[in-house]
C-alpha cells in the first residue's frame, strides 16, 4: 500500500455540527508511504475515531477512505486480518495488551503470527526501551509507561506500510519518549514505511513532513 | 501451550463442560441403545424385515357361515381399487395351483402320502430369504416355503400324541419330499425341498415361476380371481386402514398381531430414541450457552486478538477444537454404553429368538457408524456456532 486518502470523511457523529478548520475532516488528505505526519487534536475531536476507521474496528464514517485505489468498506475481515500482518502496524491509545500474559508473551503473540523479528532483536529492543528487567513480568503488574514501550515493541513485529500511533507518548518521561522517537525512525526508515501519528499535546521530537489539526 | 490457548483457556468452567459431556453421552447413548436394541429385537417379534419395515396383511372375503360354490374372489376393479388407498404400498395376489398335487415323505421306516396345494406370491412379500428359492423350467427340485405353524402343529400336536419323532428345521430342510403333480392328462414327479418356515404366510409357496409354468402345462380348470391377496401397508394400526376393510367385507388372515406387535415396538423404540434426541438437544443446547457464556467473558480477550492481526478463524479454533474433542469423545462413550447394554440384552433375546436369526454384527456397525455421524454433524453445528459468534466480535 503506497497512499491513504481520506475524502470528505467525516465521523457520523459530526453530522450535525461538522467541525470548522480541521485539515483531516471534510477535506481531501493524503498519507503516503515513507512520510512522516503528526495529528494534533484537542479532545473530543474523533482522534480515536480516525484511528479507528484506518485500522478497520469502527466504519461510523461518511465519505470516502481509500487504500490506494480500493475503498476500505469493501474489505472484508480476512483482507483486514492480512493487512495487520502485513501492511498496517498499529500503537493503541489504550495498548490494548494482555495483563495475564507477560511482557514477553505479549510481543511473541504478535511476533508468532508474522515472524517478523528473531527473540535477538526483540530483545535488542527491550533493552533500547529500557524494560529488558520487565521482560517476565506480567504486564498487569507493569506501570502505563512501562506498558507503552511494550505495546510499541509489539507493534514493531511485522511488516508495515504505515504505522498508526495513537498518543504514543502520553505516560512517558522525555529520556523514554526520545529513546521511542530513535527507534521508531529508525525501524521505519528500515522499512520505508508512513508513520501517522496522533497527540494532544505531548509528541516525539520528530522531523515531521506533515503536521495536522484535526 | 500456545500463548493464544493460555488466554482462551481463561474462564473454560470445567463443570460445565463436565455436565454437557455426561448429559451429551447420556443423550447418544439413550439413542444408540433404543435404535440397536430395536433393531436386535425385531427379527424376535417379526421375520427379520429391513430396518423400519412396513407391515403385511393377508386378506380374504368373508365366506359367511355356510357353504358357497360361487367364488370369492377379488375382481380387478377390487384390486384396482385397494391398490389405489393411500396407506397402501402394494397388493400382491395368491395365485393356486390349478392341478391335482401330491405329496409324500418317507423317513424312519414310515411314511405318508398327502394330497395338497401349492400357491405362489411375489417375491417382495415373502417375509424368508433363501438361495434355494427359484425354479428354471427343466428343474427336478421345487423349492417350497411351509407356513412355521404347519411344523408347530406337527411337532407339538401331531407327533407329541403319535409318538413320532419331533423335527427341528435343520433337519427338515434335508428332508426331500416326492412330489407328484396331475393334471391336463398329464403326470409328473418331482422332489420338493423346504428351504424357509414363514411366519407371514400361512400356505405351502412354490415360486412364481413354477406355478407359471406348471399351470400353463397341467392346468385342468380355468383360472379364477384370486381368493386371497397379500397387501403391504404403512400402518397396520391405521384407523383409514380397517374402516376400509370393514365397509368391503375384507377380512385379514390370521393373527395381525405380529404386525402390529412390530408396530409397538418401533413406537416403543422411536419414543425412547427421542427422549434420547431430546436429551442430547439440551446438551447441546446447553454446551452452545456456555460456549457462548465463555467467549462473552473472554470477548475482549478475543477482541484484542483480532486487533493484533489474528483471523477470526485463528481465534476460533481454540474453542472448536474443545468442542469437537468433547463431542467425539461423548460419541465414542456412548458407543461403548451401547455395547455394554447389548451384551446384557443380547443373551436375553437370544433366549426368546427361538431359531429365528438375530442381530447381526453388521446391524451394529452400522449403528455405531451412525452414531459417529450424528456427533460429526453435531459438531460441525458447533464449529460453525462458535465461528459465527467470533466473527460477530468484529467490531466495526
Amino acid at each position: 500500500m503506497k497512499v491513504i486518502t481520506l475524502r470528505h470523511t467525516l465521523p457520523v457523529v459530526f453530522a450535525e455540527s461538522p467541525p470548522s478548520g480541521s485539515d483531516v475532516w471534510l477535506a481531501e488528505t493524503t498519507f503516503r508511504r515513507g512520510e512522516k505526519y503528526l495529528i494534533e487534536a484537542a479532545s473530543g475531536t474523533g482522534k480515536s475515531s480516525l484511528c479507528g476507521y484506518l485500522y478497520g474496528y469502527r466504519r461510523d464514517y461518511a465519505g470516502e477512505i481509500l487504500f490506494d485505489e480500493c475503498d476500505v468498506r469493501r474489505l472484508t475481515k480476512r483482507q483486514w486480518s492480512v493487512l495487520r500482518n502485513t501492511s498496517l502496524a498499529m500503537m493503541f491509545q489504550d495498548m490494548r495488551l494482555f495483563p495475564e500474559l507477560t511482557a514477553l508473551e505479549n510481543v511473541r503473540i504478535k511476533n508468532n503470527l508474522t515472524r517478523h523479528k528473531t527473540e535477538e532483536q526483540i530483545a535488542q529492543l527491550f533493552e533500547e526501551l529500557s524494560i529488558t528487567e520487565k521482560r517476565d513480568s506480567l504486564v498487569g503488574k507493569l506501570s502505563l509507561g512501562q506498558q507503552q514501550r511494550v505495546a510499541f515493541v509489539r507493534m514493531l513485529c511485522q511488516k508495515a506500510d504505515f504505522m498508526l500511533l495513537d498518543e504514543p507518548v502520553s505516560h512517558l518521561d522525555d529520556a523514554n519518549a526520545g529513546a521511542m522517537a530513535r527507534v521508531l525512525e529508525r525501524e521505519a526508515a528500515a522499512e520505508g514505511c508512513g508513520i501517522v501519528i496522533t497527540s494532544i499535546g505531548k509528541h516525539f521530537e520528530m522531523s515531521y513532513d506533515k503536521t495536522l489539526a484535526l | 501451550m500456545s500463548l493464544v490457548w493460555k488466554l482462551l483457556r481463561r474462564h473454560v468452567s470445567v463443570g460445565q463442560l463436565a455436565g454437557f459431556f455426561l448429559a451429551n453421552l447420556i443423550g447418544m447413548a439413550i439413542i444408540l441403545v433404543a435404535v440397536q436394541f430395536y433393531r436386535d429385537v425385531r427379527p424376535v417379534i417379526a421375520a427379520p424385515d429391513s430396518f423400519m419395515s412396513n407391515d403385511f396383511l393377508i386378506l380374504s372375503r368373508d365366506v359367511g357361515q355356510g357353504v358357497r360354490t360361487d367364488g370369492v374372489g377379488f375382481s380387478r376393479e377390487e384390486l384396482d381399487a385397494l391398490a389405489a388407498q393411500p396407506f397402501v404400498l402394494a397388493v400382491g395376489e395368491f395365485t393356486p395351483a390349478r392341478y391335482s398335487v401330491t405329496g409324500g415323505i418317507s423317513f424312519a421306516g414310515s411314511g405318508f402320502y398327502t394330497y395338497m396345494f401349492f400357491e405362489s406370491v411375489p417375491d417382495r412379500f415373502l417375509d424368508v430369504e433363501s438361495d434355494e428359492w427359484r425354479f428354471t423350467e427343466g428343474d427336478r427340485t421345487i423349492p417350497i416355503i411351509l407356513p412355521r405353524n404347519y411344523l408347530n402343529l406337527y411337532n407339538f400336536g401331531f407327533a407329541a400324541t403319535q409318538g413320532l419323532p419331533q423335527m427341528g428345521e435343520e433337519f427338515i430342510s434335508q428332508l426331500m419330499i416326492d412330489i407328484e403333480v396331475e393334471g391336463g392328462g398329464r403326470t409328473q414327479n418331482f422332489r420338493g425341498r423346504i428351504v424357509a418356515f414363514s411366519n407371514r404366510l400361512n400356505t405351502i409357496l412354490v415360486p412364481e415361476s413354477f406355478i407359471e409354468w406348471s399351470n400353463a402345462r397341467f392346468a385342468d380348470r380355468p383360472a379364477a380371481d384370486p381368493s386371497r391377496i397379500i397387501v403391504e401397508v404403512r400402518n397396520a394400526a391405521d384407523e383409514a386402514l380397517h374402516r376400509f376393510l370393514t365397509t368391503h367385507g375384507y377380512r385379514i388372515e390370521g393373527d395381525p398381531g405380529s404386525g402390529q406387535l412390530a408396530f409397538f415396538m418401533r413406537m416403543i423404540a422411536g419414543v425412547v430414541a427421542g427422549v434420547g434426541l431430546l436429551v442430547t438437544a439440551l446438551s447441546l443446547f446447553i454446551f452452545m450457552l456456555s460456549i457462548f457464556l465463555l467467549l462473552q467473558k473472554n470477548a475482549q480477550k478475543l477482541e484484542d486478538l483480532l486487533l493484533a492481526g489474528y483471523t477470526p478463524a485463528q481465534v476460533a479454533r481454540p474453542y472448536q477444537l474443545m468442542s469437537v474433542g468433547l463431542n467425539m469423545l461423548a460419541a465414542v462413550c456412548a458407543i461403548v454404553a451401547m455395547l455394554l447394554a447389548r451384551a446384557v440384552y443380547m443373551p436375553m433375546i437370544g433366549l426368546l429368538a427361538d431359531g429365528n436369526s438375530i442381530g447381526t454384527g453388521a446391524d451394529v456397525l452400522s449403528t455405531i457408524f451412525a452414531g459417529l455421524l450424528a456427533a460429526i454433524f453435531v459438531a460441525m453445528l458447533n464449529v460453525l456456532a462458535i465461528r459465527r459468534k467470533v466473527g460477530g466480535l468484529w467490531t466495526q
